[in-house]
């Protein structure tokens, strides 16, 4: 099936893989023991709460639409998993699908709103953004902070299968299943009708709410799960948990090539923008970098990638 | 256009080269970690550690994240293990989360020193203690007892609800109330989310609800100046400031008379005494079971088990406030 | 919510405390004022933290400089128009989308504030500083009617000037504008530089109300003034609203804070009451406007 943009969106994970390319020969030569398969491991966990998040954003973004609220919805998950697992006896399996349920929660509210109240998708959530970090800083006091979790799920976010860090899996999973909805299901080219017109997408017939419904679901789901393994990986869960996390994964779907418009985008273009940040903000600071740098090029990608997205559909376009 | 964004980002990346060291050098590399780089509290810790690094020979790097984050944390000291550096000194924000990361670093054979707010005990070979949630507690508590008297009603304003140095400091002034001072009520506590003018916001409205009040204690560094400037256009002279916060921010204030009181200690003794700390570490001149360790200008130190301690709590009032500089 | 407050904390209308709710609140006015015009014209402008705590920076090293303070506070206004102008550039002279543009700047701004400062603040500024040398009466009543002359003054020129109708019809319908005259990308540049400049004046009205000045202000400043634009009425989508609506919806949640304080709610719900509001305002407004047809989303 040709996507509708054709060639211009093989050039732009080119560009990508190109930058990935020049970002792990730079590093290498500047920082110290950045080839290395421990720092590989390392920045592998590391990308895995944003990555998920950002996947599930992918599909959002497509449709035109947007979802502030997933790192308030993390921290909302993380804490009810606390909570049930240290002062309510749930046990460690059922509190992270608690987790993930409490996900499912905030994203059916989202979708709610924005697919049959028809609110725009950007208020709508900066709401919930507001509102979800507010009710885990409410269950919480502020002061709760859930630990002393059981080893053996502490071995999600921390421990390995041999050189892989057990996370990794779940994103790999993660990025299987959001791949084949975008990319190989009728489901996909439907968001992508919808992210190009939604108005021409409901005379097509395409059920637009029952779409944005799932995708928003999904979100919530993914900021759930998300939860889970960021608990896992720092062994603590306190209602700070994934403050700011909503902005680098957008930042990582832009730069993978999405356009923040709707109608286009791709799970390897969001993948590719992930690795991009994660090898600059890790390469940085093996090259003794002060962290405010990892910062600023962020943003200076960030324009780059944009700016190249509109010269090569300015191109396409004549 | 897309050259100009591939040139911008080849400009910045040439920056880099030209401007970095890369290798590291011969001698101690100290890899030394704020809670946030952007507060001026640690700030003036840096200036002291980077003077004791000139006297020994000792490479700092500074690094950390720019606003709190635990998470940020963990990474930051991940990527200094596979840097390889000799020492990791931390300023926790987290102590669970931190812990485990720490220990690995150990398992790699890098020591680990905390400061200012410690890790779990087995994730770190020593903490550098500037004084501890208690005496901070009790020093604070004990200024507000002795502007109220024996009974009487006053308000915190904190950092952020979810900070956890200053959600200790809370539990420990409730501990020392109930014990001492059963006349004193603490009325509410206001975060400031370590900004200036919400504290002002904050105490404004909290004059107001609770008239009552007659003591703000403001225990952030930004809460200081914001409360007290508050206090001082709403004119309620019957109403004074106490709290934790640098003496430089606290200055106009104390002369005004408005604030009575900040606790602190030295911040530049303390990021001088980490650096020595950690060198004499690495160096394997302090071991566990040391009772003493010279500290440069400090002279010998005190060490108490597992803590280096810096000395007590320091109280600065418009006498004294002049003689620093941080 | 007014009605509660009445009966059980009639203190929070005492002339003192709406004063200084009127005095904390004039400086998100003026910012509201600028993101009103950017939203109608149908963009968007997250990176205001990140310019407020820049200009604040720059009018306090002005003043420190030897500059006259008035002078020093229009630098402020000048620096933030500069930086707003930077996102306009990059808006309307390259088309790129407001959102991540701004995002990108919100970042770069921040972080390379953050980079040059090293969190130290702007202190020992000379004693004109704080309330532009006015005294503290004088001062205080001064900012608010700063910020309603400033509102007066746009709502006004949004109606009646014509360029303040061409940021209306560019944020209806660009193409329709452009054929009807209106040069829609100066218009946009346009909408940006007021909105740099406004959070300009913003800082410095922030600013002169203390002795020295924060170099890490504003975090957060975009997600309150959007939400107050927003709860105004102002149609995301652009080319509807008016700066009336905006004068309410800071009002209102200006008025949240001290309210909840009032009223005596622990402090850890304050965000999760703001949100909800923010929600059911918007919901309320999709709710009037339902019976004229289909509402984009």
């Amino acid at each position: 099936m040709a996507e509708p943009s054709g060639r211009a969106f093989l050039t732009h994970e080119h560009v990508l893989a190109v930058l990935v390319i020049g970002e792990t020969a730079l590093f290498a030569a500047l920082g110290s023991h950045f080839l290395s398969a421990g720092n590989a491991a390392e920045v592998a966990r590391a990308s895995v709460e944003i990555g998920l998040l950002a996947l599930a954003l992918t599909p959002v973004i497509v449709t035109g639409g947007i979802d502030l609220s997933v790192g308030s919805l993390l921290g909302l998950s993380a804490v009810v998993m606390g909570a049930a697992f240290r002062d309510h006896g749930v046990p460690i399996g059922a509190a992270a699908l608690l987790a993930v349920a409490v996900g499912a929660a905030g994203g059916g509210l989202n979708a709610a709103l924005i697919a049959r109240l028809r609110l725009p998708p950007l208020i709508v959530t900066l709401g919930t953004f507001s509102l979800f970090r507010g009710l885990a800083e409410g269950l919480t006091g502020g002061i709760q902070n859930y630990s002393d979790f059981p080893e053996r799920f502490l071995f999600l976010g921390q421990g390995r299968f041999g050189p892989l860090p057990a996370q990794v899996l779940v994103l790999a999973g993660a990025a299987v299943l959001v791949g084949l909805l975008l990319h190989r299901m009728a489901i996909g080219r439907s968001l992508r009708a919808i992210g190009y017109s939604p108005e021409g997408a409901r005379y097509a017939g395409i059920p637009v709410g029952r779409r944005l419904l799932l995708v928003y679901l999904l979100s919530g789901v993914a900021a759930g799960l998300s939860a889970v393994i960021y608990v896992a990986r720092l062994g603590q869960a306190k209602a700070d948990a994934g403050t700011g996390f909503e902005l680098t994964a957008i930042t990582a779907v832009v730069l993978g090539g999405t356009s923040i418009f709707g109608g286009s985008g791709t799970v390897h273009g969001t993948l590719l923008g992930l690795l991009a940040l994660a090898l600059l903000q890790n390469g940085l600071r093996l090259s003794d970098q002060p962290a405010e740098l990892a910062g600023i090029l962020t943003g200076v990608l960030l324009l780059g990638a944009i700016g190249a997205r509109s010269l090569l559909s300015e191109r396409k376009r004549g | 256009m897309r050259r100009a964004g591939v040139g911008l980002l080849a400009v910045a990346l040439a920056g880099i080269v030209s401007g970095c060291g890369g290798a590291p050098k011969d001698g101690l590399t100290v890899a030394m970690m704020p809670k946030n780089k952007g507060n001026p509290y640690f700030v003036s810790c840096r200036k002291g550690a980077e003077e004791a690094a000139r006297e020994l020979g000792v490479r700092v790097l500074w690094d950390g994240p720019t606003e709190t984050d635990a998470a940020k944390q963990n990474e930051v000291v991940e990527s200094w293990i596979t840097r390889g550096v000799d020492v990791i000194a931390v300023s926790v924000e987290n102590k669970e989360a931190i812990s485990t990361v720490l220990r690995k670093a150990r398992g790699r054979g890098i020591k680990v020193v905390t400061w200012d707010a410690d890790a779990e005990e087995d994730a770190r070979d020593f903490f550098v203690n500037q004084a501890t949630p208690r005496g901070i507690a009790e020093a604070l508590v004990g200024h507000t007892a002795r502007l109220l008297g024996d009974k009487g009603e006053f308000a915190i304003i904190t950092a952020s609800l979810t900070a956890a140095n200053q959600n200790d400091w809370i539990k420990h002034i409730k501990d020392v109330l109930a014990e001492k001072y059963p006349g004193l009520t603490l009325v509410e506590i206001r975060p400031s989310d370590d900004d200036r003018k919400r504290a002002f916001d904050e105490t404004q409205t909290l004059l107001k609800v609770h008239p009552e009040v007659k003591v703000v204690m403001a225990i952030a560094s930004p809460a200081v100046p914001g409360a007290a400037e508050a206090v001082k256009q709403s004119g309620r002279r019957d109403v004074k400031v106490t709290g934790l916060g640098l003496p430089k921010d606290a200055k106009p204030y104390l002369h005004d008379g408005v604030l009575d009181s900040v606790v602190l200690w030295n911040t530049m003794d303390l990021g001088y005494l980490t650096i020595h700390s950690a060198a004499a570490l690495a160096k394997g001149a302090l071991k566990p079971g040391a009772t003493t360790l010279p500290a440069g200008r400090l002279k010998t130190v005190e060490v108490r088990g597992d803590n280096v301690l810096l000395g007590t709590p320091f109280t600065f009032t418009r006498e004294n406030v002049d003689q620093f500089d941080f | 919510m007014l009605g509660v407050l009445a009966a059980v904390a009639p203190g929070f209308f005492g002339p003192a405390n709406l004063r200084d709710i009127l005095t904390g609140n004039a400086p998100v006015l003026v910012a509201a004022i600028g993101m009103t015009l950017v939203i109608l014209a149908r963009h968007i402008d997250i990176s205001i933290g990140s310019q407020f705590a820049i200009c604040g920076v720059a009018a306090g090293l002005l003043a420190k400089a030897g500059l006259p303070i008035p002078l020093a506070g229009l630098g402020a206004v000048a620096t933030g128009a500069l930086l707003g102008a930077l996102n306009g550039w990059l808006v309307a002279g390259l088309g790129l989308p407001s959102i991540v543009v701004t995002l990108a700047t919100m970042v770069m701004l921040r972080e390379g504030l953050r980079w040059a400062t090293e969190g130290v603040w702007v202190q020992d500024l000379p004693p004109g500083f704080q309330w532009l040398g006015l005294g503290q009466d004088a001062g205080r009543l001064a900012i608010p009617i700063v910020a309603l002359a400033v509102f007066v003054l746009f709502a006004w020129g949004l109606r009646y000037v014509a360029a303040g109708r061409a940021v209306y019809a560019t944020g209806s319908d660009a193409e329709a504008a452009r054929l009807a005259g209106i040069r829609p990308r100066r218009v946009v540049f346009g909408v940006f530089v007021a909105m740099g400049a406004l959070t300009g004046l913003a800082a410095l009205l922030t600013a002169i109300q203390f002795i020295d000045v924060q170099t890490n202000a504003g975090v957060g400043l975009e997600l309150r003034v959007i939400a107050a634009v927003v709860v105004g009425g102002t149609a995301i989508s652009g080319g509807r609203g008016r700066l009336a609506g905006t004068l309410l919806g800071v009002a209102l949640l200006g008025l949240v804070g001290p309210a909840l304080t009032f009223l005596g709610t622990e402090a850890y719900w304050d965000r999760a009451l703001q949100g909800l509001i923010i929600l059911v305002a918007v919901a309320a407004d999709a709710f009037e406007r339902r019976p004229s047809g289909a509402v984009r989303g």
